[in-house]
């Protein structure tokens, strides 16, 4: 019967009564293409629409359905300089089935759509055909499509076209308009929390209801917890029950009655900020670009790389004042850097694109990765202190000449090297400009993660090309194997801080295991001195030595309960919220035990007794936040004030102000001022 | 392998539920026994070892009849249970509501539709379909030989009523079970459902 109807439909000729098109009878719906106006004029736009009017308790779908259900869909055919806008939904109904939320339309609606009209038109009427379908629910569904063809007479002047004035008017009236502000986003494992910006015109509250637009990200059948945070209001949803990533851009809709608010949220949206990131446009890239370079410039001077420098200037002495060989090599250098950064940023961008939560210095959060700067770092300091020398070729000599010495290949896997060691540091202006990075699209993201290898790799890329400079380095001579005695502590050094790490990361028997396998490198190493079989066990135990850590590299292990009080307690999302909630001032600082930025700041500035006294006196909260191992929750913390990596200091005044983001190098002047601020 | 291991587990962990309180990916899939067709009881543990698809069913949902009436459904029956692999349709319909049959009037409806499934059992009382979160008709999920939930959700990737998009999308469950019988991770584990929603 449907089929005959719809049939009938297609045979009536097409303009039965000019701007009065008969209603399509289908399943439960009767529908129409309809104008706002009587006539097309020239130049002004023209507001037509679907009309749907569903037999009682009957619905079809909104943008995003719900759990089930289909959006309705129009598609147009426009004459030639004709281009129409999306559907501008009105605000939808939340439809309950048993366990089920849809969202959707019932009544009679109009959904409408806007369309461009030429300037000039060339004849006396316009027609405009569509095609829709939809999907129309009782508790049974069934799909419907029509086809529709709307001609309207072409005017200087147009009326309202009264038949249909009231149903567009009451679509004008539910039209959401978009919030003043973005909203931020974060997640937890189990919950999405939104928070809205400040200085709303109409302040949503709990009385409002809540539309996901963005499927597959939140629940759409639990209603929001309403959150009243020191500065502004935030929703907490659980998670969609098909959550598999942080979508680029999550879009929902407050309404009560009429009124309604569209708010679109980025992961990484400064909470206040009244440019959406997707926005950075070409100035914010250039200048993350100049930050990425400076701050790569300064992170020659960060404790991390410090060793680095230490082998790269060796290999520069030894290349004495050869201006052109210095120039070569530090092209060579400059290339090794920038391409193992583009390397790791690749590698970062990637893993984010399936879903994973990381961010800057994602690599030593991995225990194996740290284990095997540990090697690399032991087997350089045993070549330095002289336990061996490399001799034609073979395992020590392979590994050796590739950092050592002044060749091509020395000098590109030097860049290796100083970009690997780099990542714990976090320099001044690299935070923004990485935070930057992660939002762009990924040519744009590489080209900053370049210049900051680019920054790292001035200094030495200077010596060659800044006339005069080579020449202040000392000549070659005897005390240069001297000095590369002594540079086999600060290397020794580094192996320790970073057998630190590793035993954060697990269990002091695993950092013990690989304590245990540097002396046996130790031992292969020096045995390779001794001639026949001796080399060949030497070998044997250096392969042993060295695989075994990798290879079983441990599971990272949960943090130690440590019973003492301390002077912080542990971030959670919840308990900054509970605080914030109370009205307390809370400080907090995200930090990682492989940053020795972050480290260095709590010896300096946040461990003193002056430092204690402030926080005691002004009755802040101070929570820590652990990154050494993952933590998606700290990763969405920190994308929210739009970082990638640790440190990251924030400290919330209290009611009604906004937390201020201290530096990433702090001194005890800066945190007491702060404080004092309160 | 461990990347891919941290990827599922990301994955598992973002799984959270509301009505889907015991399924989650990566995780032993809840245990159920429900009455068959000619009657008989029939559990999840009598097909341990097996890989399992269950399929919800509502014989009067437009988007199921768009799976048979295309053929994709009986289709991938006959190509899984050739397999080896055990394909169960469930029915968690309510006495009353929309799809709710006698199990006379499934086998004439399956037959029908040339449908190939291992076995056709009711859920008359909805509590399998809760426990695993079933939304829609219809509703697809896998569980490896191990008993483990390996995939939740749509049977392809175009949300539509319409029989010609069939061959234009990407058939999930059909790719799924290509990933594990390779000794891979599925690759799409989660994904929204959609169709008629479940007549509880």
């Amino acid at each position: 019967m449907p089929f005959l109807i719809m049939l009938f439909a297609w045979l009536l000729p097409i303009s039965v009564v000019l701007g009065e098109p008969p209603a399509l009878r289908t399943d439960n719906l009767d529908s129409r293409l309809v104008a706002a106006r009587t006539a097309v004029v020239p130049g002004q736009p023209l507001r037509i629409g679907l009309w749907l009017q569903h037999d009682p308790e009957w619905h079809t779908y909104w943008l995003n359905p719900g759990d089930s259900g289909l959006p309705t869909r129009v598609a147009l055919e426009l004459p030639p300089g004709f281009t129409a806008g999306p559907i501008q939904w009105p605000i939808p109904e939340r439809l309950p089935a048993g366990p089920l939320v849809n969202f959707g339309y019932s009544d009679t609606i109009v959904l409408p759509l806007e369309l461009t009209v030429p300037a000039n038109i060339d004849a006396e009427t316009v027609t405009i055909r569509a095609r829709a379908d939809w999907l129309i629910c009782k508790i049974e569904c069934i799909p419907g499509d029509g086809e529709y063809t709307l001609t309207l007479p072409v005017a200087h002047a147009a009326e309202p076209q009264p038949r249909w004035a009231e149903d567009f008017a009451r679509a004008e009236r539910r039209q959401p308009v978009p919030a003043a502000a973005p909203a931020a986003i974060s997640f937890t494992d189990e919950t999405v929390e939104l928070r809205l910006p400040a200085q709303l015109g109409p302040a949503p509250t709990a009385a409002w209801t809540f539309f996901p637009a963005t499927a597959q990200v939140v629940s759409n059948t639990a209603a929001p917890r309403w959150l009243e945070t020191a500065d502004g209001v935030a929703l907490v949803l659980p998670k969609s029950d098909y959550f598999v990533g942080a979508p680029e851009r999550f879009e929902f809709l407050l309404a009560r009655g009429d009124t309604g608010l569209t708010f679109a949220a980025h992961a990484a949206a400064v909470p206040g900020a009244d440019t959406a990131p997707a926005e950075v446009g070409a100035p914010g890239f250039l200048l993350a670009l100049g930050l990425a370079l400076v701050g790569g410039l300064i992170l020659n001077l960060m404790p991390c790389v410090f060793p680095v420098l230490f082998l790269k200037a060796a290999g520069t002495i030894e290349a004495g004042g050869d201006r052109a060989l210095l120039r070569r090599h530090g092209l060579i250098y400059t290339a090794g850097v920038v391409t193992s950064f583009l390397a790791i940023a690749a590698l970062l961008l990637a893993l984010r694109a399936s879903g994973e939560a990381l961010g800057w210095g994602f690599q030593l959060q991995a225990p194996a990765f740290v284990a095997a700067l540990v090697l690399l770092f032991f087997v350089l300091a045993m070549n330095f202190a002289g336990l061996f020398e490399f001799g034609g070729g073979g395992l020590a000599g392979a590994g050796q000449r590739l950092v050592r010495g002044h060749g091509d290949r020395q000098a590109f896997f030097t860049g290796v090297l100083a970009c690997l060691v780099a990542s714990p540091c976090t320099a001044p202006f690299m935070g923004v400009a990485l935070g930057v990075a992660l939002l762009l699209p990924a040519p744009a993201a590489l080209a900053i993660f370049a210049a900051l290898g680019l920054g790292l790799a001035l200094p030495i890329l200077a010596l060659g090309w800044v006339p005069g400079l080579a020449r202040l380095l000392p000549r070659p001579g005897a005390w240069l194997e001297t000095f590369r005695r002594v540079l086999a502590f600060p290397l020794l050094l580094t192996v320790a801080w970073l057998l630190w790490v590793y035993g954060e990361q697990t269990s002091v028997l695993a950092m013990s295991w690989l304590l245990a396998a540097l002396v046996g490198v130790a031992f292969g190493l020096w045995l390779l001195h001794a001639g026949g079989g001796w080399r060949v066990l030497g070998y044997g135990t250096l392969v042993l030595c060295i695989a075994l850590p990798l290879v079983r590299a441990p599971e990272v292990a949960a943090p130690a309960e440590t019973g003492a009080r301390a002077l912080h307690e542990t971030w959670t999302p919840e308990r900054l919220a509970e605080l914030r909630a109370a009205g307390h001032p809370v400080l907090v600082n995200m930090t990682a035990a492989w940053c020795i930025t972050c480290l260095a700041n709590e010896r300096m500035a946040l461990s003193s007794g002056a430092f204690r006294e402030a926080l005691e006196s002004r009755g802040v909260q101070y929570l820590k936040g652990d990154w050494t191992r993952r933590d998606s929750s700290i990763t969405s913390y920190l994308e929210s004030f739009g970082r990638s990596g640790v440190p990251l200091y924030v400290l919330y005044p209290g009611p009604g102000r906004e937390p201020i983001v201290l530096p990433q190098l702090l001194t005890v002047e800066i945190v007491q001022q702060a404080l004092n601020n309160i | 392998m461990k990347k891919t291991l941290g990827i599922a587990l990301v994955l598992a962990l973002a799984a959270p539920a509301v009505l889907a309180a015991d399924a989650k990916i990566g995780a032993p899939a809840p245990a159920f026994t429900l009455t068959d067709i000619d009657g008989e009881a029939r559990s999840l543990a009598e097909f341990a070892g097996k890989t399992v698809v269950l399929e919800w069913t509502n014989h009067e949902c437009p988007f199921v009849v768009k799976h048979y009436d295309g053929k994709n459904l009986p289709r991938q029956q006959a190509d899984a249970v050739g397999d080896g692999i055990v394909w169960l349709v469930v029915n968690s319909s309510a006495p009353g509501k929309q799809g709710h049959v006698s199990a006379e009037q499934a086998r004439t409806i399956q037959a029908d539709w040339n449908a190939t499934q291992t076995a056709y059992l009711f859920d008359t009382d909805g509590t399998v379909g809760r426990a695993y979160g079933a939304k829609t008709t219809p509703h697809m999920y896998i569980i490896d030989a191990d008993g483990v939930l390996r995939y939740n959700g749509a049977i392809d990737s175009i949300p539509s009523a319409n029989i010609a998009d069939i061959e234009k999308a990407d058939q999930f469950v059909e790719l799924a079970l290509a990933e594990l019988a390779d000794g891979k991770q599925v690759s799409r584990p989660l994904t929204q459902p959609y169709g008629c929603s479940v007549k509880y």
